[in-house]
């Protein structure tokens, strides 16, 4: 395993599942997945933390589950993302760049 | 918001098939997870492994999304109360204890607090009540009474009401009762005078017409009345046109002004001083109508007064005033001699609404307390222990990935649930127990019948179950929450590290629970003995075979003392006559039966033996035979002959009180004694009677003497009490009586049928209310230390198997063991009662206003207390220590 992996800042989980459902609608399993990969496996998801967000953001609205069958013929349980979800990861996505800018900003000017 | 709601409520019902969903994914997340390692090389072991230590414990991750979807509270504690209910059914011994030890203890709180609620903090029926007081004239220093107010005289409260600034209002009031005719049967009615200032004062308004005017509050203009709610409805059938109606009372035309509101009555006789005299149930009002004029000398008081203080003016204001008043008053009479006559003192109604029962109230609601606390120390004890026997299961939960705080939530819910349970149980007790007091209580113990569970005691209740759960729950969650989970789990066995605190801190409630149990014990064990004390004194008669009543003559048909004292001679002569009679006798006042008449006296040619005698007596009107019918010893001389009649010599007996004080070492038979007023003339004293009590058996009799009716007597004869020995029992002679009374006077009414024996009783309700209820609570108390002691020992028993297995295959005997285990809870009891004997000390102090020929250090009683205390302590030990010595070293020494 990859010794250069960093730990996922508080409060960045529920982005990241959102973006990873506003492609396609996708199981547990599959989502810690494509969180790795995209990140090139940089980013690591506590699996554990994973099923208690799906849980949290179901509460909010902003996805919703339902059964399906998944591509080994397995039922899994499928999120996607309500169209509440789909705001929300917007706003999201502006203030993370804001404070990633602002960040750099005084990183950079230092 | 509203998928918010959806969400959670979905989840709070559906709740297995959202947890089955849940479980389904986690697995379906684990095997892909172990698939793709195992397409990476690994062997299913392997991947099996690593996939778990990605994931970390599914119980955990399962926990958070409980928790995630917000409805983790609510869920929680119905598991927990599945739980605690699971548990508590699994032991039913222990459930059962401290569902009834709660129970009891809340149960015995709210019944108390029930009865101080209506006794002393319910607000009255009076707008503005807190400025309602009564104004009392004090009783001259140095005249015992067993009272201190006595009533003021017409010309005095005419000057109060005429002077006073500090009272708005001023009413002066007096029993009386009316034949009222005219209306259906004729009734006897129970009323009032007053005056009219007594409404305004207490501030009610009636619900038809109009209360007293002052041109009706005078002489002449006074045949007006106002109706009780009650009497209105019974005899007028509530008659909405019933004002301005003409009724006869006492064969007087009266004109209804008013009607009061339902539950008006006042004044209420058990909340009057000790020297009034009202009915219960007061019916109907008149006006007092006081002649104005010059005071005439020998005047009668027979006031009482009732003031609304102006706004603003408080109590010591007013009495301030009084003050003054007192110095005007004492002018008006002519200064010197009338010095010390016009003392007062203002009273507001709150206080004298509770008057004496107050202290014994707190005294029991003290004791009430004290046994709430010992319940729930002895529960906090028995829960701790609990709780350390399922050390290991806590230790198992704190692994499994449980708070602190969620342990600790857990353990507040298990010992919530049985305080609800205990304190719903508790007030079926406190409902029983209130109707108990209501039936068995004593009469004179203020609005007792207006006693009922409502709103605030159910909320005391509530609070207390509450309270108890709550502090005997945190104890052990506080300590539970401190484990060290390693050492726990390493340790394995029973016997963990935090045992040695609680175990301390269980001895500790121990010792306080037996110190409590033994201060409450000497306080019963005082009152019992007083109790006794107060039972076996002389009350200077023998009350026994002696039956009472009440005679009332009416006015018009006996105008003047001849008729009347012809009356009674017939009576008492057609009494004797009847079969199972002995004798009989009329009396103003019975023995036992409240407060006598009590006049300054004159006696000539005598030098006080000392200064400051103040000379006054009680002055009783009585009869030949009188003495021997209520079987009161005369120590000297003679008693009073059917020839001492109104021609012949004036003839007194007084009591031995009286010649003591009078006639100190000298014998008085032969002085001379009258009433103050000259208009009576001295009568010569022919003998001495023992002293009778009147207010009570605990009163220090004051000098009384005794007239015959049938010489020139002061003041009316009119309301006599008849007292007849009885060769059987003396309810048997009520028939035959009445049959003697009707020979002589068809319609005369017998009133207040009594035993004299039941009049003794009646007089010691109240000392015997509170001995038992404190005995009562003493004996909780003493089950309560006992089940403290056995847990405590029994579990140190269990704790200490191993030890004991040693002591014995080292060579201790049975008789050893059996020793030090009785030992260790003797020397806790020893403890216990050491802290109990400081505490009584400075308890029992505080209680010498309700004992009676008794110190509050009485040393027997003490001893004898720190010997049930022992023996009870022995009792509970047994158990555990026949169990020490039953301990197989072999078994032991395996035992883990």
């Amino acid at each position: 395993m990859a010794a250069d992996r960093i730990e996922l800042p508080q409060g960045t989980l529920d982005m990241l599942i959102l973006k990873t459902l506003a492609l396609e609608p996708q199981h547990g399993w599959a989502i810690s997945e494509r969180v790795q990969q995209i990140s090139k496996d940089a980013l690591q998801i506590q699996q554990g933390s994973l099923y208690p967000a799906l849980h949290r953001l179901q509460r909010r609205g902003w996805i919703k589950a339902h059964w399906g069958t998944s591509d080994n013929n397995r039922r899994a349980k499928y999120y996607e993302l309500t169209r509440a979800g789909r705001k929300q990861l917007a706003v999201e996505r502006t203030a993370w760049r804001k404070l990633t800018a602002a960040v750099a900003h005084i990183l950079e000017s230092a | 918001m509203l998928s918010d709601m959806l969400f959670r409520l979905k989840s709070l019902f559906r709740r297995n098939v959202v947890e089955a969903e849940l479980a389904e994914e986690l697995h379906v997340h684990m095997d892909r997870e172990v698939e793709k390692l195992m397409q990476r090389g690994a062997t299913r072991e392997e991947a099996t492994r690593r996939a778990r230590l990605a994931f970390g414990g599914a119980d955990k991750v399962k926990e958070e999304c409980r928790e995630a979807r917000g409805v983790h509270f609510v869920e929680t504690t119905l598991q927990d109360l599945r739980y605690a209910a699971r548990t508590l059914g699994k032991n039913p011994g222990f459930t059962a204890v401290i569902v009834l030890t709660l129970a009891l203890g809340i149960g015995a709180c709210t019944a108390v607090f029930s009865i101080v609620n209506a006794v002393l903090l319910k607000p009255f029926p009076y707008p503005s009540a807190e400025r309602i007081a009564f104004p009392w004239r004090l009783a001259p220093h140095g005249m015992q009474l067993g009272y201190d107010e006595i009533p003021w005289g017409r010309s005095d409260f005419l000057l109060l009401a005429r002077e006073s600034k500090a009272f708005q209002f001023l009413g002066a009031f007096k029993g009386d009762s009316f034949n009222l005719t005219g209306a259906g049967e004729p009734v006897r009615l129970n009323g009032l005078r007053a005056s009219a200032g007594f409404f305004p004062a207490l501030g009610v308004e009636p619900i038809l017409g109009r209360t007293f005017t002052a041109a009706e509050d005078s002489s002449g203009n006074e045949h007006v009345a106002i109706l009780s709610y009650s009497l209105w409805r019974e005899q007028f059938g509530g008659d909405p046109a019933i004002i301005g109606r003409s009724v006869d009372m006492n064969a007087s035309a009266y004109t209804i002004v008013g009607v009061m509101p339902a539950g008006f009555t006042f004044p209420r006789p058990e909340e009057m001083p000790g020297g009034f005299t009202f009915e219960r149930d007061i019916r109907v009002w008149v006006p007092l109508a006081l002649p104005t004029g010059p005071p005439i000398p020998g005047e009668d008081s027979e006031l009482a007064v009732v003031g609304r203080m102006s706004p603003g003016i408080s109590v010591p204001q007013a009495q301030a005033e009084m003050n003054l008043m007192t110095k005007h008053l004492e002018d008006f009479y002519g200064g010197k001699q009338a010095v010390g006559w016009f003392d007062a003192r203002v009273t507001p109604l709150a206080r004298q609404a509770i008057g004496d029962t107050r202290r014994p109230l707190l005294l029991i609601f003290g004791a009430v307390g004290v046994v709430l606390l010992i319940a729930c120390s002895n529960i906090a004890s028995l829960v701790l222990a609990r709780s350390l026997a399922r050390h290991r299961e806590f230790t198992l939960r704190a692994a499994l990935g449980a708070g602190r705080v969620r342990v600790a939530r857990q353990l507040l819910t298990e010992s919530l649930l049985p305080a609800v349970v205990g304190g719903a149980v508790g007030i079926l007790f406190a409902e029983a127990a209130i109707h108990f007091i209501k039936v068995f209580g004593p009469a004179n113990l203020p609005r007792l019948q207006d006693v009922a569970l409502d709103f605030r005691v159910l909320a005391f209740a509530t609070g207390c179950s509450l309270f108890t759960g709550i502090l005997f729950g945190l104890a052990p969650a506080l300590g539970m929450s401190r484990i060290n989970l390693a050492e726990s789990l390493n340790q394995g066995g029973q016997r963990v590290s935090g045992g040695g605190t609680a175990s301390q801190v269980r001895k500790a409630l121990l010792v306080c629970e037996v110190a409590l149990a033994f201060v409450l014990v000497i306080a019963a064990g005082l009152l019992a003995q007083s109790f006794f004390h107060l039972l076996s004194t002389d009350p200077g008669f023998r009350a026994e075979h002696v039956l009472t009543f009440e005679l009332s003559l009416p006015e018009v048909k006996y105008p003047d003392q001849e008729h009347i004292a012809a009356l009674y001679q017939r009576a008492i002569h057609s009494l004797q006559s009847q079969p199972g009679i002995e004798s009989a006798a009329i009396v103003e006042t019975l023995p036992i039966g409240g407060a006598t008449e009590s006049t300054g006296i004159r006696i000539p040619d005598w030098t006080p033996p000392q200064s400051g005698i103040s000379s006054y007596a009680n002055y009783t009107i009585t009869s030949p035979g009188f003495f021997a019918t209520v079987g009161a010893p005369i120590l000297r001389g003679r008693e009073f002959l059917e020839s001492d009649a109104a021609t012949s010599m004036p003839v007194t007996v007084i009591n031995d009180a009286m010649a003591k004080k009078f006639w100190p070492g000298k014998d008085p038979i032969g002085k001379k004694v009258g009433p103050g007023s000259s208009k009576y003339a001295a009568a010569t004293i022919v003998g001495i009677a023992a002293d009778v009590k009147h207010l009570s058996l605990r009163e220090e009799p004051g000098p009384e003497m005794y007239v015959p009716y049938t010489q020139k007597v002061w003041p009316s004869l009119l309301t006599m009490e008849v007292v007849l020995r009885t060769r059987l029992d003396a309810a048997s002679v009520v028939a035959p009586a009445r049959i003697a009374i009707h020979s002589v006077d068809a319609d005369l009414p017998i009133t207040n049928v009594r035993t004299l024996a039941s009049m003794v009783d009646d007089s010691v309700a109240q000392p015997r209310f509170s001995m038992l209820l404190l005995g009562a609570f003493g004996g909780f108390a003493l089950i309560l230390a006992c089940i403290g002691i056995y847990g405590v020992i029994s579990y140190s028993v269990a704790q200490r198997t191993r030890e004991i297995g040693v002591r014995v295959a080292l060579g201790a005997s049975r008789l050893n063991i059996f020793g030090m285990v009785l030992g260790q809870g003797a020397r806790l009891a020893a403890l216990g009662i050491a802290v109990g004997i400081a505490a009584a000390f400075g308890v029992t102090r505080t209680m010498s206003s309700f004992l009676y020929e008794v110190g509050p250090a009485d040393p027997a009683t003490f001893a004898i207390v720190c010997a049930v205390l022992l023996g009870v302590a022995s009792i509970a030990c047994y158990i555990p220590a026949r169990r020490a010595t039953r301990v197989d070293p072999l078994v032991a020494l395996r035992h883990d």
